[in-house]
């Protein structure tokens, strides 16, 4: 439904090439939005399983042992509270994002192209979100993914633009190749152990239905090997989109695409889908408890790592893309705890302060015309909106009370205490988890001092800023009031195992709103530190520089090159693949072909007398084979039926 | 009952030899009999009845069969036998399909156009031919007659060094061939067999020994596998691709690859399954050679064509992987992939052709930047490429996915090699595109514009084949999944 909207807004911009391409597509997203909010209110009311279409895509043919009655392939859309909550995300968020680009990108060339992928994207991400199989979710996956790197290289003229969106789509790559094995192991697992009351996994493919998640727990004790590996291989589908470690580099690289776009995909909706993949997984199939711990250890450990560079980096939108791999690392270790719905939580909330965050930087990339956080400063006065927009987003990533992400972050440190008990091995990941909070309150506010706070720009060749249009501003202002009411959410009673309830999941206990007193209290005061330490720092327009000889420095040395693994990487692909491709290429040439050639001089050799024939036109080496050939066929068609008649016949 | 299969022989053969004779009008008779043969396809997809085990006309598995006495002795018929069932008809459709792309595309022909298209529907004529022939006689008579016209067009309208590749072509599947025909008349006289016909031959091939079937199989394994072409006998391709003029490559690369695979599937795969079983491993090692050495060579090709040639090894290293599963999931996928390569290399090398004649060069460091100067051909670039590296919604996703899983359920974790190999096809394609499509403008001459409408309607179809499909797979699925493969599990 939302996904046709989409498309036919990706139609209308299409033909209606000018400036009112955006507002077409802004239109058709305005009414996807209004979708959106109706099924998300509908399921927040009333909560259920709405299987809105389903068709079988592919039958493919029984094969005994494997599929002993055939397998399905659906194609359908799934409406239950959670996909609606997502819903919700996607359609406000990208209304938003598109009417701020209205503003944001009228300067550029290439709108239609803009637009067009964006509505693309959007359609996708709808899919996505709606799919009720995990093949159709792949599907959407993949498609979403090429929207990125289309976006990701919307300025294709700058090779650097050009080698991001590439290297998005090759990591992520990886991920998705893990993925679609884990969906083979699934398939083939469930296809084949499916007890009669689960028929409908051999007969539907791959629907997500409640059945599974207790035939999972009871009959597979949930340790099986192959379950495990599984779990494995769809963690790595979503760290690949989720930009978690070791597959993080691509995501502080596809800030080369517009702000907006790093808002909509890069923020809130696209890099979520890997933890909303886990969520899914976790609900509907179940992780053993080795692949929990594996998610735990990624998502606490790729929390701390991200927010470390971030506290270094020159680049307004490469901090607030740190803290994004950071933040996802939160939900991620939330998901990998069995507190899944924590984990959407923190999702729901982080995607508007995230956009609230990406848009807010726009408008200052928009007005100074650098994303230098260096060369700004004093930027308060003249844009109080943007300002302010950039202070509630900072205190909700911060995690300061009221605002929302606190709520969702102290849910997730909670939750994942109360855990610590039954589970040891978690500890090192809750205190890097926890260490964290300090860290992030401490960037994004160095990033605010250093923009907003001061008297002026640092480089005074900076133009005037201003604000932007109304267009750019009622975007941030819509998305400061859900950065600070979101959150709220939590008070809603029992919200969590109502959406559960719906969902047709069953046997997990509601864990919303009871984290620790005193563990909260700890994580504002160390936020709250942070935030002091950067004013200590930065603020009124200070800058902090550090002594090249500070036993501190190789340290900063090693946080701005990311430690090195990009470098890694690059070496890993541009010279050792490539060497080995080129060392093939010499043997597939003078091996290979040079065997054959061999050959050739010897036959060579032999034929010497034929070589008065040979004039050298290919002409007449055609008439040679033709002539050959009409030779064949005359013996054949008429020589050999008499003389094997006369031979055989007897 | 209409002779349809003859009439659309005869079709063919008349359009050919009307274009030959038409001089310079010789386009429009080679669009207007490619159409007739789509159309004609079209009503053999329409009456094709889909069912298991159909014996209409006489010949059990067989839709719209035709036969007649051709050549009867004492101890051995030759007939002139014709069917068509759920996996030629697909291949068939390809044909089509590529026949019309392609004759559009080379509309602007300008170098002795009535042989050139003459020899384009000729080449068509031989694999419908192929795809139909259920003799012996007949089958090598029109797999032959493909290689004749293929080595024209080489020849005469290929590039500077056209000579050597066109021969190079001509020995190495000739002499695969002759070892093909070799193993198919041994194949009858071991088995016994008292005619040429398929159904004779395969049911007789049954009272062969596992030894013989193996031996039997590994000859026709090295007949069909040249066409694929297999590692370590492809070295032909890229030459003759990078010489053939634009429409002989996306004729060489849909369609005349896909004779081996078919070929390989009707008469080796159905009619010996046991030699299938013994010399499995051998069809697995060199299939997963083929896929990773097609891939990793690609990755350092300069030469746009080349690195298309290099990608349809390791497409064809999936299609054999596939079919030397033997299972009927392992069939589907296998059919299904090579429709799908059929029309994305078709695309590709296009696409290549048309990068050719605008820059005057194919050669990838030399060329930057040239979608804002051509960006209709970039998109086509573009959708080719994404097509091939298996985006969904586009017709290689359905096709690789059921590979994948076939691959997955009758190798378990083998399936790791094709998958990571999928990396390495996104890695080429990616870094080709941001090469040659994306960043400063680069070796763009002065004059250059953007595709002929000829050249632009040609690609178009295929695209919109591409989307089609790759939407809606069960159109393809539903007719090859119609003709299971005896002696296979799952049938």
């Amino acid at each position: 439904m939302v996904a046709a909207f989409a498309i036919v807004g990706l139609a209308g911009t299409r033909l209606k090439r000018l400036e009112w391409g955006g507002w077409v597509a802004v239109a058709f997203s305005g009414a996807a939005l209004v979708v959106g909010v109706l099924i998300g209110a509908g399921e927040m009311l009333d909560p259920g399983r709405y299987t809105v279409v389903q068709y079988t895509w592919l039958h493919l043919g029984p094969a005994p042992g494997v599929f002993p009655n055939g397998v399905s392939l659906v194609v359908g859309t799934l409406v239950d509270p959670i996909s609606a909550l997502m819903l919700l995300v996607v359609t406000v968020v990208g209304f938003l994002v598109m009417l701020y680009s209205i503003g944001y990108m009228h300067h550029d060339r290439g709108l239609p192209r803009y637009y067009a992928e964006l509505s693309l994207f959007l359609a996708a991400m709808s899919g996505l979100v709606l799919a009720n199989n995990l093949l159709e979710f792949f599907l959407f996956w993949e498609l979403v993914g090429v929207c990125s790197y289309f976006l990701i290289g919307f300025y294709y003229e700058k090779p650097s633009a050009a080698s991001a969106a590439k290297e998005a789509f090759l990591v992520t790559r990886v991920g998705d190749v893990m993925f679609l094995l884990g969906i083979f192991l699934y398939f083939s697992r469930y296809a084949l152990a499916g007890p009669a009351g689960l028929g409908g996994w051999a007969a539907n493919g791959f629907v997500f239905t409640n059945g599974n998640q207790p035939f999972l727990a009871s009959s597979m004790g949930g340790n099986s090997t192959l379950l495990t590996v599984a779990g494995i291989m769809i963690l790595g589908g979503a760290a690949g989109k989720s930009a978690q470690f070791p597959l993080h580099v691509w995501l502080p690289d596809a800030m080369e695409g517009p702000t907006t776009v790093s808002a909509l995909i890069h923020a809130a909706t696209m890099v979520a889908a890997g933890v909303y993949l886990l969520a899914v997984t976790s609900l509907f199939l179940g992780f053993t408890s080795l692949d929990q711990l594996v998610i735990v250890a990624i998502g606490g450990f790729t929390t701390f790592f991200a927010a470390t560079m971030a506290v270094v980096h020159p680049d307004i939108k490469r901090v607030i893309a740190y803290s994004t791999i950071s933040q996802l690392g939160y939900m991620v270790l939330a998901v990998g705890a069995g507190f899944a719905m924590v984990g959407l939580f923190h999702l729901f909330t982080h995607a508007f302060f995230k956009a609230l965050l990406f848009l807010a930087a726009g408008s200052v990339i928009h007005a100074v015309g650098t994303q230098d956080l260096f060369k700004m400063g004093g930027l308060r006065k003249p844009m109080r909106v943007t300002a302010a927009a950039f202070a509630i987003g900072g205190l909700a990533l911060a995690g300061i009370p009221p605002f929302a992400g606190f709520w969702s972050k102290d849910d997730i440190l909670g939750s994942l205490y109360s855990e610590l008990g039954t589970h040891p091995a978690y500890w090192p990941f809750f205190l890097l988890a926890f260490a964290a909070v300090f860290l992030t309150a401490y960037y994004i506010f160095r990033a605010w001092f250093l923009a907003f706070s001061g008297d002026g720009p640092r480089d005074p060749t900076l133009p005037h800023a201003h604000e932007g249009p109304w267009v750019m501003q009622v975007p941030l202002v819509v998305l400061s009031a859900l950065a600070i009411g979101s959150g709220l959410l939590i008070f809603w009673p029992n919200f969590d195992s109502l959406l559960l309830n719906g969902a047709g999941v069953t046997g997990i206990p509601p864990v919303f709103g009871t984290s620790d007193l005193l563990l909260s209290a700890a994580s504002v005061i160390l936020a709250a530190s942070g935030i002091a330490l950067a004013w200590r720092l930065w603020g009124n327009g200070r800058i902090f520089v550090l002594a090249p000889t500070s036993a501190v420095a190789p340290v900063r040395t090693l946080l701005l090159n990311r430690y090195y693994f990009k470098i890694g990487y690059d070496w890993i692909g541009t010279r050792a693949v490539y060497t080995v491709a080129r060392a093939a290429d010499f043997v597939d040439q003078f091996v290979i072909d040079g065997t054959v050639h061999g050959f050739e001089r010897i036959f060579a050799g032999l034929s010497e007398r034929l070589r008065r024939i040979q004039s050298g036109l290919v002409s007449d080496y055609a008439a040679y084979v033709v002539a050959g050939l009409l030779a064949v066929f005359v013996l054949l068609l008429l020589v050999a039926p008499y003389l094997i008649a006369t031979v055989g016949g007897k | 009952m209409l002779p349809l299969i003859s009439i659309v022989l005869a079709t063919l053969l008349a359009g050919t030899v009307a274009t030959f004779l038409s001089g310079t009008r010789a386009r429009w008779t080679a669009l207007a009999t490619s159409l007739a043969f789509l159309a004609e396809v079209a009503v053999l997809f329409v009456r094709y009845p889909g069912w298991p085990g159909y014996t209409g006309a006489g010949i059990p598995g067989f839709a719209e069969g035709e036969s007649y006495a051709w050549i009867h002795l004492s101890w051995l018929q030759i007939n002139y036998t014709v069917g068509v069932d759920g996996i030629s008809l697909v291949l068939i459709l390809l044909t089509a399909i590529l026949q019309v792309a392609t004759v559009i595309y080379s509309w602007g022909e300008a170098r002795r156009p009535s042989a050139y298209f003459g020899l384009v529907l000729l080449t068509c004529l031989g694999c419908f031919g192929v795809f139909v022939a259920l003799d012996i006689l007949l089958f090598f008579l029109f797999w032959e007659a493909v290689l004749v016209p293929m080595f024209f067009l080489i020849g005469f309208w290929g590039g500077p060094r056209r000579r050597y590749a066109a021969l190079k072509f001509f020995v190495y599947t000739h002499v695969a061939s002759i070892v093909m025909l070799v193993g198919l008349l041994a194949l009858v006289f071991y088995s016994g067999a008292t005619s040429f016909d398929f159904s004779a031959v395969d049911a007789a091939a049954r009272g062969l020994t596992g030894v013989v079937q193996a031996f039997l199989f590994l000859a026709l394994f090295f007949g069909f596998g040249v066409k694929f072409p297999i590692v370590p006998f492809h070295t032909w391709l890229p030459d003759a691709h990078v010489e053939a003029p634009t429409g002989a490559s996306v004729l060489l690369a849909g369609l005349l690859l896909k004779l081996g695979g078919y070929g390989l599937i009707r008469w080796a795969v159905e009619v010996l399954p046991s030699g299938l079983h013994t010399d499995q491993p051998i069809l697995f090692a060199v299939a997963f050679l083929s896929i990773v050495w097609g891939s990793v060579l690609s990755l350092s090709q300069r030469d746009l064509k080349r690195l298309v040639a290099y990608s349809s090894i390791n497409h064809m290293g999936i299609v054999l992987l596939a079919i030397a599963l033997g299972s009927s999931l392992g069939l589907l996928a296998a059919v299904l992939l090579m429709f799908a390569h059929g029309i994305v290399s078709g695309l590709l090398f296009m696409s290549a052709g048309s990068v050719h004649h605008t820059f005057g060069t194919r050669d990838i460091p030399n060329l930057g930047g040239i979608t804002p100067r051509t960006p209709a051909l970039s998109t086509m670039i573009m959708v080719g490429s994404l097509a091939s590296l298996g985006l969904p919604a586009l017709i290689s996703f359905p096709a690789e996915f059921t590979a994948l899983l076939a691959t997955y359920n009758g190798l378990g974790y083998w399936v790791f090699v094709p998958l990571a190999i999928l990396v390495v096809t996104a890695a080429f394609y990616l870094w080709m595109m941001q090469r040659m499509l994306f960043g400063p403008e680069k070796g763009v001459p002065g004059d250059a514009r953007d595709l002929p409408w000829h050249e632009g309607v040609g690609m178009g179809i295929l695209v919109a084949a591409t989307i089609v499909f790759g939407i809606l797979p069960a159109l393809l699925v539903d007719v090859i999944v119609s003709s299971p493969v005896k002696g296979f599990p799952g049938t």
